[in-house]
């Protein structure tokens, strides 16, 4: 029984969505993970209030038996969330009653989560790096602003997209780099 | 055979011992926001970009080939070969510290082929995505003006373009280099 990506998401300064991906069997899943993901932020909120915290905040929030939100926030306030299913897809729900759901949970520790983290930071970093990419046009539009532009604002590069989606799927529990 | 080589070796040398080093990223980042910029400013009219990349780049290559000339205490160069070899393996090697393979020689040898298998300028760009970047803009394009500009002033009249871009999906990145004439006893033109 391995854990596995349930959904990746980068979060702009404003807590403004700026990529969400979901990954199987959660890819219809949207709106429970836009609950989720908005829960979480509330928790970094109350990181940041807290004097010197690291960039890697590790378990922010377990959510059931199988879902574990982990959290990575920059300088700069954009943050990165990881959602992790921690029975990973293969398992066929019988099985998981005999193991116990304690077992998977603690098999799990904050480190195991950083070359994810760190994989999408340099995803990010790389993102930013184009200068055809304005981080401006991905801040939330101002509330009294006259017309909503038809442009999201999420990312929509591909090979970011690509990115987010290659480290989703790759991740495993005691990779050291993904 | 060995010209090249023995050019290549010059080029190294003067990068090791002669030339100021700047940090890549700045360099990189610079010239991506200038030609985003431009972008911007010509409102995605990406044959301007070109043309206004181009002569920022026959400006700079005015200036350049003095220094070029004075650090490199190259003489001059025999024929239109030797001039690319100088080019691809001293110049080039000396300012971005990479050294473009020579090719594609048409057979009265006046003109040649840059392949650049790294492109410092071109690091961690992509083209915009909007349907027309990647069939109209020649993102490194200042390097074409830097060449016209460089080699004008040595009396060499030429022209030069890109025919393929890694950045636009191409398999290779590639200039094409072509003598027009050379100049003789004549002022330069003083504007473009």
């Amino acid at each position: 029984m391995t854990a596995k990506i349930a959904c990746i998401a980068v979060i702009g300064k404003a807590d403004n969505p700026l990529h969400i991906s979901l990954f199987p069997p959660y890819t219809d899943s949207t709106i429970e993970f836009n609950f989720l993901l908005n829960s979480c932020l509330d928790i970094f909120d109350i990181h940041q209030k807290q004097t010197a915290i690291s960039q890697d905040l590790g378990l922010l929030h377990a959510v059931d038996e199988r879902l574990a939100a982990y959290g990575w926030l920059t300088t700069t306030g954009v943050k990165f969330l990881v959602v992790v299913d921690l029975m990973g897809q293969q398992v066929p729900i019988g099985a998981e009653k005999s193991k116990g759901a304690g077992a998977a949970m603690s098999g799990l520790r904050d480190g195991n989560l950083k070359p994810a983290f760190h994989a999408l930071q340099t995803a990010y970093i790389q993102l930013l790096q184009n200068p055809f990419y304005s981080p401006d046009d991905h801040l939330p539009l101002v509330k009294n602003a006259a017309v909503p532009t038809s442009t999201s604002q999420e990312i929509t590069n591909k090979k970011f997209i690509n990115e987010v989606k290659r480290i989703g799927e790759s991740w495993a529990p005691g990779m050291v780099a993904v | 055979m060995s010209s090249t080589t023995k050019t290549a070796r010059i080029g190294e040398e003067l990068w090791k011992t002669r030339v100021d080093k700047v940090n890549a990223e700045l360099v990189t980042l610079t010239y991506g926001t200038i030609v985003a910029q431009l972008c911007q400013d010509y409102d995605g009219d990406y044959t301007e970009v070109n043309k206004q990349l181009d002569k920022m780049g026959y400006n700079i290559g005015l200036r350049l080939i003095e220094d070029f000339l004075a650090r490199s205490n190259v003489g001059r160069c025999a024929n239109f070969r030797e001039t690319a070899d100088m080019v691809a393996k001293v110049g080039f090697k000396m300012f971005l510290n990479i050294s473009p393979t020579v090719t594609n020689w048409t057979s009265d040898n006046n003109q040649f082929s840059l392949i650049f298998e790294e492109n410092p300028l071109a690091d961690f760009v992509e083209l915009p995505d909007d349907g027309r970047s990647q069939d109209e803009l020649w993102f490194s394009n200042i390097l074409c003006g830097v060449l016209r500009g460089a080699l004008e002033m040595v009396q060499m009249q030429i022209d030069a373009h890109f025919v393929s871009d890694i950045l636009r999906g191409d398999d290779t990145t590639e200039m094409r280099v072509s003598l027009v004439r050379y100049i003789e006893d004549e002022m330069p033109p003083d504007e473009e």
